[in-house]
């Protein structure tokens, strides 16, 4: 019996071999390239449809939210996507001294100005490109729905305003997508690329200054003097916290139930899509200054394109090639980008797109914006984080946001008391996420 | 296969053998070598993909850098994160209430339609079991809206809160941070509902008559005939291995939970298996492994809860039970009086109608343009088309489908091959270890593949199969085999011994006597078939995890589309609705089949 069992042991093992021969023979054809990017809906469908013009198959994958999950998750089952394609740059130094990523060649570092490049840098190596930017520092309103109004330049004007619509029985003031905790970290960067000092914004980044003082105080503390006031939001804070983004643009371009509605350029898109037949396109303010001496607030975004690193040895520089031809191809003088800058809701602080392929209008002012603000590049502060202080659903900044959110529109808020839980959650939050990623 | 001489005598051997018991059978059994051929590529597939995965996470969460014991700090480090033990309580509670009510329920509603002819209200029930969880997800979305306008749910609580003068803006709203695990549960009662109320009815119509006549006869109450005639001989039975069921499944309302809840309620939602996802990305794996070790005991002791109750000792049927059957036996008894015959009438078809509101709404919602679905309710507007069009565009949707029902149909095909040999060795050649395979198979097909990603990845890179569509698949046969020879082995238990008799003259190899019975086992094949389809069809995190380059998985895609809702509420009910249709047909069309595949050998 002995006997027969080692002959089957060996037919099995044979069996396995051959698979296994099978399989390698069958991954070989061209493989399609897989780019996973937190994009869903009109965007998702839009980049579809710029990848569609590459010579090779791409697979396009939404990842949700939550990036480094799905990233980490896919790492460990050695799985990763050849590109990935995200705003959290705060990961990149993390993935970068992991050894997960490529380095992006210098011809493709070179179509981008170099505060750009210094983003995307992690101890003297560029890792990834820059394939999409957004301006995050607009109001959105429908003209008609001010009430006659001028338009507010400064916060206190802003906050007046506010005030005086909710007061009246018109639409309420402000729609927010609170359920994205980026809308309200948004709100709250606006604020500090003005209250905090170049050196401690980049402080907040880094984890030397603490998040319990000045500055972010102070924005907290502003923050609540418009978010408090009563009548603010449509339909009570309950639901606003509840509203997503997009949500929101819908509530004030289709819905009519708000005035006003706070985020970046791609808001516009979303409105184009659901705005009533014969409605004039919504209008737009910049997001207000601290006072008439002060600059406006520019806050910038963007999604970055990194090369994920699979296999060993030479399996993995052929990978790393055709992960990097693609990030070449989107970043290259072809501009593939061309239908979506048609549809609109895309801007790019790539030097080859020169702000009139926007065909002029508010794109190409806002992309002239971006291009021009070289020295003073405030990039968006929580996607800069590391460690789960940057968010995403749930964690750090964007979870303690919302809380803070439901505080001070609750009835009879006790405003300091918010702003002092919030500040010390952050400080827990930035060590812990200090204690996250040195380990 | 043993030399013709020996299969002779052999045969001699098994017609006495077979009727003395399985003890001596095993010991007494002389071709150990052919169950062991049978069963070598389950066990190879197992071991790789499951049980060393296993300990290679039990080790990692044990050790630290450079593979020094730890000793429990990794676990204390879990356990001193914020908020985990409210992760861990509400994991249990999911683990405890569901099934509670679900089998309360659903045995009520067993019971209520056992004799009505109410097919469509039974077919109601249990077609949700059939839809991927993801879509479960994207419907109570739907349904859970927080603007009365949109959202069912919420239009009716308001409007029963306006009956009580309660104003609209003060009722909690379902997502939100206090409802949000209700509004959860109700959606995974939804779906998991059907599983009882089809093996209660089963099992009810096993049970012979006489018995509760005979506790009557004896002037028991309604309460004695329940406990004497019901509970006792069958019910209790059933009522574990149900509520085992349910718990496991509930350790995976991953899919439902990241689908169904908005970023500002994910914190009072999070379960172990979101906590274990979120948190995972951090670069030690140790804390990660610990987490997973203690998602895995917390299953391990469902898994011996199961095991037990489906090791109660069974009372010989006087008669041979009758095949049970799915729909419609009416069997006489004592007339009900009035008022239960009318429960019994409403009570089905109420829950139905019930039932039936969040698919009504998913499919009116994707017959409107998204513009509409965005801005008004799936009552109003006109109906069209233009969110199905919009789909097929750009081809991503159609490359998925044929991906995810050809993955589909191959692991099938590999999974009934694999399982039917092994099933057999199981159930009648019986070499030893028979009794632990059963439990070790129970514990494996209730095993979440997060546990183990990490590890089965080195195997699967050991195979240049990591990133595969290969890969992809060899996971899924994995995961479905343990479940499948389960089933297999109990219908190949079932064939009667005269028909074994008759192959083994026929034939004189063990081969053929397998090949001339298997159509015996009809049933559970095609059940095993049928199940193992509709679960690739509508998996979500195996695609997560292992989806590879050649094509996004449906589940995947869909889940894609969940980041912005109200904007993408027409796009994402129409692939809701598309990714639902084939594994409801098969359901639908093979429930018979299923039935009796997965009753069969319950009596053994």
């Amino acid at each position: 019996m002995t006997q027969i069992v080692s002959r089957r042991a060996l037919l099995g093992a044979a069996a396995g071999v051959a698979t296994a021969g099978l399989a390698g023979g069958c991954t070989r054809p061209q493989r399609p390239i897989q780019v996973a990017v937190v994009w869903s809906g009109n965007e998702l469908a839009l980049f579809r449809e710029v990848v569609r013009q590459y010579p090779g198959p791409v697979e396009v994958v939404g990842a949700g939210n939550d990036m480094d999950a799905f990233l980490s998750a896919r790492y460990r089952t050695a799985n990763q996507p050849d590109v990935a394609i995200f705003p959290q740059i705060g990961l990149i130094a993390d993935y970068a001294r992991q050894h997960w990523l490529a380095p992006t060649p210098s011809w493709v570092a070179a179509r981008f100005a170099e505060p750009w490049n210094r983003l995307l840098t992690v101890d003297g190596v560029v890792y990834g490109a820059w394939v999409k930017a957004a301006h995050k520092s607009l109001f959105w309103y429908r003209p008609d729905a001010l009430g006659g109004q001028p338009v507010p330049e400064t916060w206190d004007e802003f906050t007046a305003l506010v005030r005086r619509l909710a007061a009246t029985d018109r639409p309420a003031p402000l729609a927010i997508g609170a359920a994205d905790g980026w809308v309200l970290t948004d709100w709250l960067e606006n604020l500090l690329t003005t209250l905090a000092s170049t050196d401690e914004y980049n402080g907040l980044v880094r984890g030397t200054v603490d998040w319990g003082t000045g500055a972010v105080r102070n924005a907290l503390t502003l923050l609540a003097g418009v978010w408090g006031v009563p009548g603010a939001f449509p339909n009570g804070p309950g639901r606003t916290l509840l509203t997503q983004n997009e949500e929101s643009v819908v509530q004030v371009v289709a819905e009519h139930r708000a005035a006003m509605v706070f985020e970046g350029d791609f808001v516009g898109i979303v409105a184009d899509r659901f705005r009533p037949a014969g409605q004039p396109p919504l209008a737009t303010f910049r997001f207000p200054r601290l006072g008439p001496a002060q600059p406006y607030p520019l806050l910038v975004g963007g999604d970055a394109a990194v090369v994920l690193r699979r296999g060993a040895g030479r399996v993995a520089d052929r990978n790393a090639a055709a992960g990097q031809n693609l990030v070449d191809w989107l970043t290259g003088p072809v501009r593939p980008f061309t239908p979506w800058i048609r549809a609109g809701g895309y801007l790019s602080p790539n030097l080859l797109v020169s702000p009139t392929a926007y065909g002029g209008g508010l794109a190409s002012q806002l992309a002239t914006d971006l291009q021009t603000a070289t020295s003073s590049l405030r990039f968006d502060l929580s996607d800069q984080l590391r460690g789960s202080l940057g968010g995403p659903d749930g964690q750090g900044m964007w979870k303690i946001l919302q809380d803070f959110f439901a505080e001070v529109t609750g009835a009879a808020p006790d405003v300091r008391g918010a702003v002092d839980r919030a500040c010390s959650r952050l400080s827990r939050a930035a060590a812990q996420a200090k204690r996250e990623t040195s380990s | 296969m043993s030399e013709p001489d020996t299969s002779g005598r052999l045969l001699g051997e098994v017609v006495v053998i077979d009727d003395i018991g399985p003890g001596r059978r095993s010991r007494a059994y002389p071709s150990g070598g052919f169950a062991a051929l049978l069963l070598t590529p389950v066990v190879l597939l197992l071991g790789a993909v499951l049980l060393w995965p296993i300990a290679r996470t039990v080790q990692a969460s044990l050790t630290g850098p450079q593979h020094r014991y730890a000793g429990l700090a990794h676990f204390r480090t879990d356990l001193a994160a914020e908020g985990i033990r409210q992760v861990l309580g509400r994991t249990l509670l999911w683990a405890v209430a569901i099934p509670v009510v679900v089998i309360l329920l659903g045995y009520l509603l067993a019971a209520a339609t056992r004799r009505s002819s109410s097919r469509v209200a039974t077919m109601v029930l249990v077609a949700p079991i059939a839809l991927p969880l993801v879509v479960t997800g994207v419907m109570f979305r739907l349904f859970y809206d927080p603007d009365p306008a949109r959202g069912t749910g919420t239009r009716t609580v308001v409007a029963v809160a306006g009956l009580f003068g309660v104003p609209a803006d003060t009722v909690p709203p379902w997502l939100g941070p206090d409802l949000i695990t209700i509004a959860l549960m109700s959606a995974f009662v939804w779906a998991w509902l059907g599983l009882p109320v089809v093996v209660f009815r089963a099992a009810l119509d096993a049970i012979p008559t006489e018995l509760a006549d005979a506790v009557r006869a004896s002037g028991g109450t309604r309460w004695h005939v329940f406990r004497d005639a019901l509970w006792k001989p069958l019910l209790r039975r059933t009522t574990t291995i149900v509520f085992a069921l349910v718990a496991l499944g509930t350790a995976r309302a991953f899919d439902l939970i990241l689908v169904m809840t908005p970023g500002s309620s994910v914190d009072e939602a999070a379960n172990l298996a979101v906590r274990v996802w979120q948190t995972s990305g951090s670069a030690t794996s140790g804390p990660a492994a610990a987490l997973n070790v203690l998602w895995l005991a917390a299953l391990s002791v469902g898994v011996v809860i199961a095991a037990l109750g489906s090791r109660q000792a069974w009372p010989p049927p006087q008669s041979p039970p009758s095949e049970p059957e799915f729909d419609g036996s009416t069997v006489d008894e004592v007339a009900p009086e009035r008022g239960r015959r009318l429960v019994r009438r409403t009570l089905p078809a109420l829950t139905a109608l019930v039932w039936a509101i969040p698919v009504v709404a998913l499919v009116a919602t994707s017959l409107h343009s998204p513009q509409d679905s965005a801005t008004r309710g799936w009552w109003a507007a006109p109906l069209r088309l233009t969110s199905y069009t919009d789909l097929f565009k750009g081809g991503d949707l159609l490359r998925s489908l044929v991906f995810t029902g050809t993955l589909a149909l191959l692991v099938t095909i590999v999974v009934v091959a694999l399982a039917l040999p092994a099933g057999y060795a199981l159930a009648r050649l019986r070499p030893p270890g028979t009794a632990a395979a059963g439990v070790l198979l129970l514990a494996a097909s209730a095993m979440p593949v997060q546990v183990v990603a990490g590890p089965v990845n080195e195997v699967l890179q050991a195979l240049g199969l990591a990133g595969t569509g290969l890969g992809l698949g060899l996971v899924h046969v994995a995961l479905g085999v343990p479940f499948a020879v389960l089933v297999l082995r109990n219908g190949l238990a079932d064939v009667p011994a005269e028909e074994i008799r008759e192959a083994r003259f026929a034939g004189r190899r063990e081969w053929w006597v397998l090949w001339r019975i298997a159509p015996v086992a009809k049933p559970a094949i095609i059940a095993v078939a049928v199940l193992e389809f509709v679960q690739v069809w509508n998996d979500f995190v195996v695609g997560l995890l292992f989806g590879g380059s050649a094509a996004t998985p449906l589940g995947l895609l869909l889940f894609g589309q969940t980041r912005q809702f109200v904007t993408n509420n027409g796009t994402l009910a129409a692939i809701a609705v598309l990714a639902s249709i084939p594994p409801l047909l098969l359901i639908v069309f093979a429930r018979g089949h299923v039935v009796r595949g997965l009753v069969s050998g319950a009596v053994r």
